[in-house]
């Protein structure tokens, strides 16, 4: 079953073009990575797929729900982690997830921030504002605001650029364990041998079009990696 | 420092015009223009129940203020720095990753402000002055000495500002008693003519010292340009000194758990419940309470004293009643609906199902549990003063009717970004003649409250009722216009 699904996704700002004609599916249970150079269209893609900007051509749906039509309903069933970390500046750490259940509404929700806080090792710090909080701890924080309501799909902007190595293993397992489960995650990326670890398939975006999507057991036998993959097939585009 | 200055000027414009047409946000200073040559036009009328002594105080005391309210660099500046998450980033904070000291960031945003402020406003008015010659008769001359002597009020109040939070983020018992101290002297000017005005506001001693008070350049001109230039560059200089070298991280501050306390507090507000715990919570946390109160209760009591000094001082019998005031403090409030759109960046909501317009509905509801009390307990003082409680009755509904109209028209056409869409010259436009033009109406009805009190009610229940219709439509239709907005910085 497809969770998300576009067609024909583009998006200008004025005369530049971000996105051109993207058409992507996702199945349930796969952990979908988005690889492509600076600039390429991954955070646009992702903004539109959950509904904080409007295509200029072209459908999309989540768990099929349409981000442009509902841009509130496709936020309440999905959990997003932002490219830029920034949780409320002056609510503490445990605030902003008392907040987070409130506006989604979660049940029993203390022993789920409890959960969360323990998880991420941030009981120390509850009390502490997030504008005084560690970049890696604001992460943590928006990662856990993500996970909190256990939702079908996630939609994370490069989730562990600010993590420490214990932490990067631990989202990472989690995020495995995850998909096991039935979820589905759509994750946009930079760090390649990660995504080559965890993602069971991948897209390379480039100038706003998807230039390889395939499997990741595909693409490694036909490069060796993830990198190998992305230098050929960006650099070759780059070079034309 | 040329360069440096341009390109701060490079990045307020940009700023400014981000969200909205640049073509609108230049047509600002035209409107600035047109409003100032429609006073000169109108300005016989003006000086035939005002002097020119009260022309030039009310001037050079309202562009000392302006400076003042905009000078807070040492305060913008610290925050810059600090906000290092968010999407956005300013040329202030470049010490942090440049070899070039904050003293010379913290400078290039004053200058950067001086001129844009003298660009933006002050120039565009003297110009309206200098185009109404031909039909006002005013020479030339004396509106090029009134700008430089209005220039001087101005770059007194912003350097002051400038010196004040520089103080401020060094020490805040220093600050308090530099707060103290220009209160003080203030105080012994108007409350007991201590010391002369001209000490306080050179800019004003040089209007004195010019026609028609003065035909003769004298040495009191010379000695009160003199004076001002020397104000502004002590209170610059000493500013620069100042400026701290490096903005070190203080220790993390703690705080209880107060949102969910807040929370059940606030069972009222239903589907706005936690919004408005956390709006509440970002405002005293973030300081903006304090600021929001004295930007507040600052005009309100300008806004007293001016009226006071007109029928006292000045002994002109002007109706100022409790109506008035009533009218007036309603209007007010669009400085503190402007200071609710500015707490916090606001990008953690684009991952959270919240849409915009909840969150401005939220800031309305802010504002009104704010400002409520407030108003009340500063009507019904000045009508305690001023001996004119018997009209309470209907001042009370007056002020309440026109602060929620206000509040809500401000939102209606700014959403959540109200210091830059009023830049928007047609949004400026739409804005003053919403604001103005039901407030003109209840001022002047207000003034006939002497003569016949029950068709002045009749007046003022139809102003208010057309007034809770356009607010009804208004706030609907915020949900229309604001439902795309973005959170995104």
């Amino acid at each position: 079953m497809s969770v998300i699904q576009t067609e024909n996704i583009s998006k200008r700002f004025g005369d530049f073009s971000a996105l051109k004609d993207i058409n992507i599916t996702v199945d349930e249970g796969e952990l979908f990575g988005l690889c492509g150079p600076n600039g390429a269209g991954k955070t646009t893609l992702l903004r539109i797929l959950t509904g904080q900007l409007v295509p200029s051509e072209g459908h999309a749906s989540v768990l099929g729900t349409d981000p442009v039509k509902e841009p509130i309903g496709v936020k309440s069933i999905m959990g997003i982690v932002p490219e830029v970390e920034s949780p409320p500046s002056y609510l503490t750490a445990y605030e902003f997830l008392y907040f987070v259940s409130k506006v989604r509404k979660i049940e029993a929700s203390e022993g789920k921030i409890r959960k969360w806080m323990d998880f991420f090792d941030l009981t120390e710090n509850e009390g502490v504002v997030c504008r005084d909080l560690s970049k890696g701890n604001r992460q943590k924080l928006m990662l856990a605001g993500a996970f909190m309501h256990e939702p079908r799909v996630l939609f994370l902007d490069e989730p562990l650029i600010n993590l420490d190595p214990l932490y990067q293993r631990k989202v990472k397992d989690y995020l495995s364990g995850y998909v096991k489960k039935g979820g589905t995650i759509f994750m946009c990326t930079h760090l390649l041998e990660m995504a080559e670890k965890i993602c069971s398939s991948v897209a390379i975006i480039s100038g706003g079009s998807i230039i390889v999507r395939e499997g990741i057991d595909r693409l490694l036998g036909e490069f060796g990696s993830l990198e190998n993959a992305f230098i050929s097939l960006v650099g070759e585009r780059g070079s034309r | 420092m040329m360069e440096f200055t341009r390109l701060f000027l490079r990045e307020e414009f940009r700023m400014h015009t981000y969200y909205t047409n640049p073509r609108m946000f230049l047509a600002f200073p035209f409107i600035v223009c047109m409003f100032s040559f429609g006073v000169a036009l109108t300005s016989d009328r003006i000086l035939a129940d005002t002097t020119l002594d009260e022309v030039m105080l009310l001037l050079h005391v309202s562009v000392f203020l302006y400076g003042l309210s905009v000078g807070a660099f040492g305060f913008m500046g610290r925050e810059y720095v600090e906000r290092q998450h968010g999407r956005r980033k300013y040329l202030v904070a470049s010490p942090l990753t440049l070899p070039i000291s904050f003293r010379k960031t913290f400078l290039g945003m004053y200058l950067r402000d001086v001129i844009f402020y003298v660009l933006l406003l002050l120039l565009p008015a003297t110009l309206g002055l200098l185009f109404s010659v031909p039909f006002s008769g005013f020479r030339w001359t004396s509106i090029v000495l009134l700008f430089l002597a209005a220039l001087v009020s101005f770059l007194i109040g912003i350097s002051l500002s400038f010196f004040a939070s520089v103080v401020y983020i060094r020490n805040h018992a220093a600050f308090i008693g530099v707060t103290v101290l220009i209160v003080g002297l203030f105080v012994a000017q108007v409350g007991f003519d201590a010391i002369p005005l001209a000490f306080l506001l050179p800019g004003l001693a040089m209007q004195h010292s010019l026609p028609p008070y003065s035909y003769a350049l004298t040495s009191e001109l010379v000695l009160s340009a003199l004076g001002g230039v020397a104000l502004i560059a002590i209170f610059v200089a000493a500013a620069y000194a100042l400026i701290p070298t490096r903005f070190s991280p203080v220790s993390p501050k703690t705080e209880t758990r107060d949102l969910p306390r807040m929370f059940e507090k606030l069972a009222f507000a239903k589907q706005y419940r936690h919004l408005l715990a956390k709006e509440l919570v970002d405002l005293r946390r973030s300081g903006t309470i304090t600021k929001m109160f004295f930007s507040f209760v600052t005009p309100l009591l300008f806004l007293s004293f001016t009226a006071w000094f007109v029928r006292t001082g000045l002994a002109i019998p002007v109706g100022f009643n409790t109506v008035f005031y009533g009218a007036m403090v309603g209007f007010f409030g669009v400085i503190l609906y402007s200071w609710l759109n500015n707490v916090d960046i606001m990008e953690y909501f684009e991952t959270l199902p919240v849409p915009p317009t909840k969150v401005i509905k939220t800031k309305i509801m802010a504002f009104l549990m704010l400002t409520s009390w407030i108003s009340l307990i500063f009507l019904l003082g000045i009508s305690f003063l001023n001996d004119d409680m018997s009209l309470l009755w209907l001042a009370i509904p007056v002020m309440f009717v026109v602060s929620i109209y206000m509040v809500v028209m401000t939102a209606y056409l700014t959403g959540l970004r109200t210091n830059t869409f009023l830049f928007d010259a047609n949004i400026l436009v739409k804005f003053t003649a919403m604001s103005m033009l039901p407030d003109v109406c209840l001022v002047i009805i207000s003034f006939t409250i002497d003569r016949s009190l029950f068709f002045a009610s009749l007046g003022i229940l139809v102003v208010c009722s057309v007034l809770i219709l356009a607010t009804l439509i208004l706030y609907r239709g915020i949900d229309d216009k604001w439902k795309r907005a973005e959170f995104t910085d």
